[in-house]
C-alpha cells in the first residue's frame, strides 16, 4: 500500500504548483484521493496472454494418474521431476519460481477452466477470452468495458509485431500500446525552441477529433485522430516519470520478463493505472513440443516471480494480481510429432498477496474426455466475474452480460 | 448504412460530371494497386485516364525480365548463407523497383493470406521458395496456388505436415488450410479437420524437396466435407476449392485488401466476385481487373477506407520522394511498424485495419517520416530529401503555398480540411521570420523549411489512410 507521507507529498505539491501541476501528478493524486475513501481501490490487475494455446495438461501436471503416462509417452514428464502443488499435482520442472510463490501463499492454480462448445481455432477461442463473450461477433474486450466504469489509465506494454489486444477494446479512450519508454514520444527536428514547439503544435494539433464518446473504428479518419490524441497525451505524460528504474530483484533477460520489468517501472512511477496487459507468444507447440514448452514456461515462471517479487518488495504485493490465461489447451493425447493438437480445458494461474493460495478445483479426468480433450468444468468468465467485482470494483454483470458465480481466488481477509 | 446493389458496383466505373477522374481518384487507384506514385506517375495517370492506367496497372511496364536478372544472385546469396534477416529487405527492394507493382502487391496479399514466418521456418530458402509460388501465382489462378503451397516445403515445416504420420496424424495444415487458407471459420466442422489431417500423413522433407512416403500415410477411408474416398492431400485440396464456401472466402479477401476494410461486404455483394472466380477457374486477374475498373472500387464509399499497411507507409514516402535508398535499415524501421516481411505475427497474418495503429506504432510512423524528411538520420541520409525533389519539379523559390501545395497533392491528393493547409502555410510563414542557427546559410533555412513542412504533411491524421 501507498504511504500517507507519499500521498500526502503529492497533495502538497499540488498545493505548491497552482495551476501548473503536470497533467500526470494530478491524475496521480486523484486516483490517491479516491483510493483513500471507503469502499474506492487503487488495485492493480496485471494480464500475461500466453498465446498459442498452452499445453495445461504439463503445465499441471496429475502425476499420480496412470493414464497419464499413456496419453504422454514421449512427452510426460516425470513424477520425481514435477515441482509439487500437493500430492497429485505438480508444475512443470521449469515453474521453479512459481512453485517458491506457492510458499510464499502468492500463487493460486484454477483448474479446468475453459467454456461450452469450445472452439479450436486459436483466433476465434483468443476473441471469446478476450471479449468474454462467445456472441458471433465481437468488438469489445472485457478490459475495455471494465475501464468505462474505473476512470483510470491502462497499459499494453507490447512485443514487436504485436497489435492492440481485443481485449481492451471499447475503452472510453484508446489504451496505448507501448515497446519502450525511449521509443514512446513524438520526435520533431525544429531550427530551435520555437520552432520545435509550432512543429508539435501542428502535429498534435492536427489530432483533434471533431466528436466525443467512443471511438468508432468504422469511421477511420475519427478513429486515427483520437488515437493520435490519445498518444499524445500519454507520450507528454510519460516523458516526465524517471528514466532509470531499478529493480529490488534481478529479471531473468528474457522478452516477458522485460515487458513486466517496464510494468513494473510505470506501477511504481504511480501514474493510478490500474490495468496492465502483456503476451508471450510460441505456446502452439504441434511438433517436438519439450523443449520449446519447458523454455516458455520457465520465461513465464521466472518473469511473473521476478516481478511480483520486485513489486513485493516495494510495498506493493496487496495491491497486485497477475492472472495468467491461454486460448485453450491442448488434446490429452499426444501426436505423431512429439507435440499436441489443439484441444480446451486448462489451468489457469493468479499470482498475489491477497490470493487463496494453492489448487482451485479438480484436474479434469484424463479418461473421461470430449472428442480427446479435457472437459471444463469452471467457466473463464467465473474467474473474471471475481476479479471484476471482488477486485477490481466493476460490476460483472455489466462486463459480462450475466451474472457468473465467482470463483473464490482471493483470500478472505 | 444501406446496402450496396451489386450491379452497379461491379459495372464498370465512368468518369462523369459527378464522379469526374481526377487527381484524387488516381491517388486512391495507385495508392491500392501499387505502393504509391511518384509525381510523374501520378500526373499521367491523371492525364492518360482511368482505362489506360488500370491497363498499365494489368500489364507492368518495363523490362520484368531485366529486374529479376537483377533481383535474382542476391536471392540466390540469401538462400545459400540462409540469410533470413535480408529477406525482408530483398523483397522491399522488389516492391519499390518492380516494373510490375500490382503483382508484387498481390503478391503481398498472398503472404497475408498464406502467412508463414521464418521464425519457425528458419530456411531462407524455403521462404524465398514459396515467394516464388505467391507471385507466379499473384495474379494467375488460386486453385492452382492453393496446391501448390499444400507441397510447399516452408508451409510444410510452417505448419507440421512433414513427418505427419499415420495413426497420429498432425492437425495443424488441415485445420489452417479450412479455417484460413479456403473456406473460412463456420464451414468444416472438427470432424472434417481430423479426417482430412489422416490424408496428409506420409509428406516428408528430403533433400529440401517434398517426398510422399506412402509406408507413412493412412491410406484408408476419410469422410470430408460429406465426400468420402481414400483421400489423399490433394484430393482434400480439391474438396475445398469445390465448396461454395471457397470462392466466396476468397472473394471476401481480395474485396479487403483493395476494397476497403470499413465496409462488411453482403453475400450478395460479394457473390458476382465469387461466381466468377468458380466459373473461371479461380482466375485472379479477371477479379482483380473486375475491382479496380469498377464504380464502387472508385466511389466514395471506397476511398480512404483502409488504414495504410506499414508497407504502404514507408514506401508511399520513398517512392514519393524518389529516393533510392538502403532497404536494409528500412526493413528494421518496418519490423517496429508491426509489419516485417517473411516474419507475419501468426498463420492469420496481419489482422490490418486499425489493429495497425496503437499508440507505439503511430509514434514510430511520425518518427520514420521525420527520418525520412529530416535528412539527420543516419540510417537514411539524405537520399529522400523533400528539398531536392521539390527542386526538381518547382521552379526556383517557391512560394509557401507552392511548396505546401505540392507536398499536400503528392501525398494527400490536396484532399484535407482547408484550415489544415492554412496551418502549414501559415508555419512557413513563421519559419520564415525566425532567425535560424548562425551557421545557416540562407538556403539551408529554406531547405529546412521545405524537409519540415514534407514531415508535417505527412503527419496528417489522413496520410494514414489509404
Amino acid at each position: 500500500m501507498l504511504t500517507t507521507n507519499r500521498r500526502d507529498f503529492l497533495k502538497s505539491s499540488m498545493v505548491a504548483c497552482g495551476l501548473t501541476v503536470p497533467s500526470f501528478l494530478s491524475k496521480t493524486a486523484n486516483a490517491l484521493q479516491v483510493a483513500g475513501t471507503p469502499g474506492a481501490r487503487d488495485t492493480i490487475l496485471v494480464v500475461v496472454q500466453l498465446t498459442g494455446g498452452n499445453d495445461g495438461l504439463n503445465t499441471v501436471i496429475p502425476f499420480t494418474d496412470e493414464e497419464y503416462p499413456r496419453l504422454r509417452p514421449t512427452l510426460r514428464i516425470a513424477r520425481d521431476q514435477v515441482r509439487r502443488l500437493n500430492d497429485t499435482l505438480g508444475l512443470h520442472p521449469a515453474m521453479e519460481g512459481m512453485a517458491g510463490l506457492l510458499q510464499d501463499n502468492a500463487l493460486c492454480v484454477v483448474q479446468g477452466v475453459g467454456y461450452p462448445n469450445p472452439s479450436q481455432s486459436h483466433f476465434r477461442s483468443m476473441d471469446i477470452w478476450q471479449a468474454a463473450s462467445t456472441a458471433d461477433t465481437l468488438n469489445e474486450g472485457w478490459l475495455g468495458k471494465a475501464l468505462r466504469s474505473m476512470n483510470a489509465p491502462a497499459f499494453h506494454i507490447a512485443a514487436g509485431n504485436e497489435s492492440a489486444p481485443l481485449a481492451y477494446s471499447g475503452a472510453p479512450a484508446r489504451v496505448p500500446s507501448i515497446t519502450s519508454l525511449d521509443d514512446f514520444q513524438l520526435r520533431t527536428a525544429g531550427a530551435g525552441d520555437a520552432d520545435t514547439r509550432r512543429q508539435r503544435e501542428i502535429i498534435t494539433g492536427l489530432a483533434q477529433p471533431g466528436g466525443t464518446g467512443t471511438p468508432n473504428p468504422a469511421n477511420l479518419l475519427d478513429f486515427v485522430q483520437r488515437t493520435a490524441q490519445n498518444t499524445y497525451q500519454s507520450s507528454q505524460r510519460l516523458q516526465e516519470i524517471g528514466r532509470n528504474y531499478t529493480p529490488r530483484v534481478p529479471y531473468p533477460q528474457t522478452g516477458l520478463a522485460n515487458r513486466l520489468r517496464l510494468v513494473a517501472q510505470l506501477i511504481n512511477a504511480e501514474l493510478g493505472a490500474r490495468l496492465f496487459y502483456v503476451s508471450i507468444d510460441g505456446f502452439d507447440t504441434h511438433a517436438n513440443q519439450a523443449a520449446s514448452h519447458g523454455n516458455l514456461l520457465g520465461e513465464v515462471s521466472g518473469a511473473i516471480t521476478a516481478f511480483y517479487r520486485d513489486l513485493a518488495a516495494r510495498g506493493h504485493a496487496n495491491r497486485l494480481l497477475i492472472m495468467t490465461f491461454s486460448e485453450f489447451g491442448r488434446r490429452a493425447r499426444e501426436n505423431g510429432s512429439r507435440g499436441t493438437d489443439h484441444g480446451s480445458g486448462a489451468p489457469m494461474f493468479l499470482v498475489g498477496g491477497r490470493v487463496r493460495a494453492g489448487v482451485i478445483g479438480e484436474h479434469p479426468s484424463l479418461t473421461q474426455l470430449d472428442a480427446g480433450n479435457l472437459r471444463h468444468h469452471t467457466d473463464f468468465r467465473q474467474v473474471y466475474a471475481a476479479i471484476l467485482d471482488q477486485w477490481l470494483g466493476v460490476p460483472s454483470r455489466e462486463v459480462l452480460g450475466q451474472a457468473y458465480e465467482p470463483v473464490s481466488i482471493l483470500a478472505r481477509r | 448504412m444501406p446496402d450496396i446493389d451489386p450491379r452497379w458496383a461491379w459495372e464498370r466505373y465512368r468518369p462523369n460530371a459527378e464522379q469526374p477522374w481526377n487527381l484524387q481518384r488516381a491517388g486512391h487507384l495507385l495508392r491500392r494497386a501499387t505502393f504509391g506514385p511518384t509525381w510523374e506517375q501520378l500526373q499521367r495517370a491523371v492525364n492518360e485516364g482511368v482505362d489506360r492506367t488500370v491497363d498499365r496497372l494489368l500489364a507492368g511496364e518495363g523490362d520484368l525480365r531485366a529486374f529479376e536478372a537483377q533481383t535474382e544472385p542476391l536471392a540466390r546469396s540469401i538462400a545459400t548463407a540462409n540469410n533470413g534477416q535480408q529477406l525482408p529487405a530483398w523483397w522491399l527492394y522488389r516492391m519499390l523497383y518492380s516494373p510490375h507493382p500490382l503483382r508484387e502487391k498481390m503478391t503481398l496479399c498472398w503472404h497475408n493470406h498464406f502467412a508463414t514466418s521464418n521464425t519457425k521456418v528458419q530456411n531462407a530458402r524455403f521462404m524465398l521458395g514459396m515467394y516464388q509460388t505467391l507471385y507466379a501465382n499473384a495474379l494467375g489462378r488460386f486453385d492452382v496456388m492453393l496446391q501448390a503451397i499444400s507441397h510447399d516445403p516452408a508451409m510444410m515445416v510452417w505448419l507440421d505436415t512433414f513427418g505427419s504420420q499415420r495413426g497420429q496424424a498432425n492437425e495443424n495444415y488441415a485445420r489452417e488450410l479450412m479455417e484460413l487458407f479456403s473456406l473460412g471459420i463456420g464451414n468444416y466442422t472438427e470432424r472434417d479437420i481430423r479426417e482430412a489431417a489422416r490424408a496428409f500423413t506420409g509428406w516428408e522433407l528430403r533433400g529440401n524437396e517434398p517426398f510422399f512416403n506412402p509406408a507413412q500415410h493412412d491410406d484408408g477411408e476419410k469422410t470430408v466435407l460429406g465426400q468420402t474416398g481414400r483421400f489423399r492431400s490433394a484430393d482434400i485440396v480439391r474438396i475445398c476449392l469445390e465448396q461454395p464456401a471457397c470462392p466466396r472466402f476468397i472473394a471476401g479477401k481480395l474485396f479487403r485488401f483493395l476494397v476497403s476494410e470499413t465496409i462488411t461486404p453482403t453475400p450478395e455483394l460479394l457473390a458476382p466476385l465469387a461466381d466468377d472466380l468458380r466459373r473461371n477457374q479461380f482466375d485472379i486477374r479477371r477479379v482483380v481487373e473486375t475491382i479496380l475498373r469498377s464504380n464502387l472500387f472508385h466511389s466514395p464509399q471506397a476511398y480512404r477506407t483502409r488504414i495504410k499497411a506499414p508497407v504502404d507507409f514507408v514506401l508511399t514516402i520513398v517512392r514519393g520522394l524518389e529516393g533510392r535508398i538502403g532497404t536494409l535499415a528500412l526493413a528494421t524501421a518496418l519490423e517496429s511498424l508491426g509489419q516485417n516481411l517473411f516474419y507475419p505475427p501468426s498463420v492469420k497474418g496481419w489482422d490490418g485495419g486499425p489493429t495497425w495503429l496503437n499508440g507505439q506504432t503511430l509514434l514510430f510512423r511520425q518518427n520514420l517520416a521525420l527520418a525520412l524528411t529530416s535528412t539527420t538520420d543516419n540510417r537514411f541520409g539524405r537520399r529522400t530529401d523533400p528539398a531536392q525533389l521539390l527542386a526538381r519539379h518547382l521552379p526556383a523559390n517557391p512560394t509557401d503555398e507552392q511548396i505546401v501545395d505540392f507536398y499536400l497533392q503528392l501525398f494527400l491528393q490536396a484532399d484535407v480540411p482547408a484550415a489544415s493547409r492554412q496551418r502549414l502555410i501559415e508555419y512557413l510563414r513563421q519559419a520564415r521570420q525566425q532567425r535560424p542557427p548562425v551557421y545557416w546559410t540562407a538556403d539551408d533555412a529554406a531547405n529546412h523549411r521545405i524537409r519540415a513542412v514534407c514531415h508535417l504533411v505527412l503527419t496528417q491524421p489522413e496520410f494514414q489512410l489509404d
